[in-house]
């Protein structure tokens, strides 16, 4: 049995026998027939079995026996005793000794009572071990579950319905705490699994699939990320769910739009410019030549075109800056009517020249609104400027006229109107006026300016209403809230480290 | 006199090629949009035209087509003056190409040229 027993036998032919009866069990046998030499071997080592007659010595004795049973859980107490002092052993160590012998031992009592203990201490053992193993397994999964919350990505884990059964912090945070949900539900509003879905793809191949998607946030706020699928498989190899990890990669692909769309701009804008050049370089001919024949007229026109073609390159420089630097909306509270003045005076002269009639139409209580005045002013140029060229290039001859009405929509609601009665425009371009570089204006469009004016609108968390038939004309109807609104302030556009700047 | 034909769609530039060909001892008529080329070079039959290739709603090339189908215009020279490079390639017959800013003695040389033949 090569276990260690620590024998407490005060006589000692009785213990030499035992020591012998054990020897024969392959027992590793220690003798104490002291108080001090009992004290002293308990002292130095661990025994896997205690055997003995602890009231053959000192009164101290069964209350040490007891403390170091106490303090050593593994340690198997067999205690043997005269008959008459049986009861007593029994009210001193209860459940603490494995068995209880008489004395004169039987040595069967004794035989099964050893075998036993080795049984208890075997199973004892493997009760120590398994408790440790669960309790290292219990702080892995701890460290585990800290790493899936922590991981800088929304993590889900998610069912053969699509259904969220689990998630991370970071997820919580931004989509809410719901589990049981469906997935395109969760992340992008849907009502049914979107095409392409990663996780059925895993579901059905076992292998990591990915895709680029836009989700939307619990507070309305659309991401960009980039979504990878890992297979949960049982013990069976079979996989029962299946863990979908989104890094947000929004700041990126903001930045990356941004400066795809600012060379495409740049490719795009020379051909406007060198419009502009062209036309700059036939005012200077009629102002030379006007001079050389002393024609007076000639120089006028002349001089009328180059503020033209300056007004127009220094608006399509204002336009790239605008793009080319992204930034933050400085609101301030904004008389309205001194904003739609500002800009009719800025529009009339040139409807004047052009021979279009401006008709400004201003309600009288138009009150406060709060708004990036610079920003809005330049948006509704554009609006207007649209307007005046759409009655030029209308090749019907009448009288073009452009509207320009301000009121109160309802107290939170402030809307311009932008009416004219020009070309008018078809179907595909209402629907694509706002993209950038979309001009209908031929060599004279930069594409930039009907972008910006949506931008900014979008931005102060406003909407645009247009109507418009070919040959008919158009109306646009740019209605803003008076006050910033929880929408302008999701958008406002974050600031890049580095602003691009000409 | 001989007469040419401008189609531009921006005013300002039409204004300056007619002043320029005027100045030099030509007549001049302008067209601003594809329709309306084809309506002028009908009525006024030009003995040279200028031509755009970035036309509001049309687009020049489908001008240079729409002229070749016609017998009696179909061998007016044609230069092409646009902000678009590589536009020498969009007509197949134009007598010459110029890129928006155009050098003016230049294009006066190649009219002057084309209409002695």
């Amino acid at each position: 049995m090569a276990k260690t027993v620590l024998l407490l036998e005060a006589d000692s032919s009785h213990a030499d026998a035992l020591k012998i009866y054990l020897g024969r069990k392959q027992a590793e046998v220690h003798v104490a027939a002291t108080d001090e030499k009992a004290r002293g071997l308990l002292a130095s080592r661990d025994f896997d079995i205690l055997l003995g007659n602890p009231y053959g010595f000192g009164e101290a004795c069964p209350g040490e026996v007891k403390r170091h049973k106490l303090a050593n859980p593994l340690l198997q107490v067999i205690i043997f005793c005269p008959r008459a002092l049986m009861d007593q052993a029994m009210d001193d160590f209860g459940p603490l000794a494995a068995n209880y012998l008489d004395l004169p031992l039987n040595s069967k009592a004794l035989g099964l009572a050893l075998d036993h203990a080795e049984k208890c201490i075997a199973t004892e053992k493997k009760l120590a071990a398994y408790s440790q193993r669960l309790s290292d397994l219990h702080d892995a999964q701890s460290l585990y579950q800290q790493l899936f919350n922590e991981v800088p990505c929304y993590i889900t884990v998610q069912n053969k319905d699509l259904r969220i059964t689990d998630t991370n912090a970071k997820f919580k945070r931004d989509f809410g705490h719901e589990v049981g949900g469906f997935c395109y539900e969760i992340y992008k509003h849907r009502s049914s699994p979107c095409p392409e879905c990663p996780v059925a793809k895993t579901f059905y191949d076992g292998g990591s699939h990915g895709t680029e998607e836009v989700v939307t946030s619990k507070a309305g706020k659309q991401y960009n990320v980039i979504t990878q699928t890992a297979p949960i498989k049982d013990e069976n190899g079979q996989i029962t769910q299946v863990m979908e990890m989104s890094t947000n990669i929004t700041q990126i692909r903001q930045l990356q739009d941004h400066l795809s769309s600012l060379g495409l701009m740049l490719g795009s804008m020379s051909h406007g410019i060198k419009g502009m050049l062209t036309a700059l370089d036939g005012s200077i001919y009629q102002l030379e030549t006007g001079l050389q024949k002393e024609d007076r007229t000639r120089m006028a026109a002349a001089c009328e075109q180059i503020k033209e073609m300056t007004e127009r390159i220094k608006k399509m420089v204002l336009d790239i800056l605008y793009y080319a630097k992204s930034r933050e909306l400085q609101y301030a509270l904004t008389d309205v009517r001194e904003l739609a003045e500002t800009v009719v005076s800025m529009i009339s002269p040139q409807a004047r020249h052009k021979g279009i009639n401006l008709v400004t139409e201003l309600e009288k209580d138009l009150g406060i609104i709060e708004m990036d005045p610079n920003w809005m002013q330049a948006a509704l140029i554009n609006f207007l400027d649209n307007a005046v060229d759409a009655c030029l290039f209308d090749p019907k001859e009448k009288e073009h006229r452009v509207v320009f009405r301000v009121s109160p929509r309802d107290p939170e609601t402030v809307c311009f109107v932008i009416e004219d009665n020009g070309t008018g425009m078809d179907r595909q371009t209402r629907e694509t006026l706002f993209t950038l570089f979309f001009s209908s204006k031929g060599s004279q469009g930069t594409g930039l300016g009907l972008f910006i004016a949506n931008h900014v609108v979008q931005q102060h968390g406003g909407s645009i209403t247009i109507r418009s038939e070919l040959g008919e004309g158009s109306r646009f109807e740019v209605c803003l809230p008076r006050v910033k609104t929880d929408h302008a302030r999701l958008n406002a556009v974050p600031q890049p480290h580095q602003n691009v700047a000409f | 006199m001989p007469k040419i034909l401008i189609v531009d769609d921006d005013p300002n530039i039409r204004q300056y090629l007619a002043a320029l060909f005027e100045d030099h001892g030509y007549l001049t008529v302008v067209a601003r949009d594809v329709a309306e080329a084809l309506q002028t070079a009908q009525d006024e039959r030009p003995d040279l035209i200028t031509l755009d290739l970035d036309l509001p709603g049309e687009w020049g090339p489908r001008f240079y087509r729409a002229l070749s189908q016609e017998p009696e215009l179909k061998s007016t020279p044609i230069i092409v003056i646009s902000a678009m490079p590589g536009s020498r390639y969009a007509i197949g017959n134009a007598v010459a190409s110029f890129t928006k800013p155009f050098d003016r003695e230049e294009l006066l040389k190649t009219v002057g040229e084309t209409l002695d033949l």
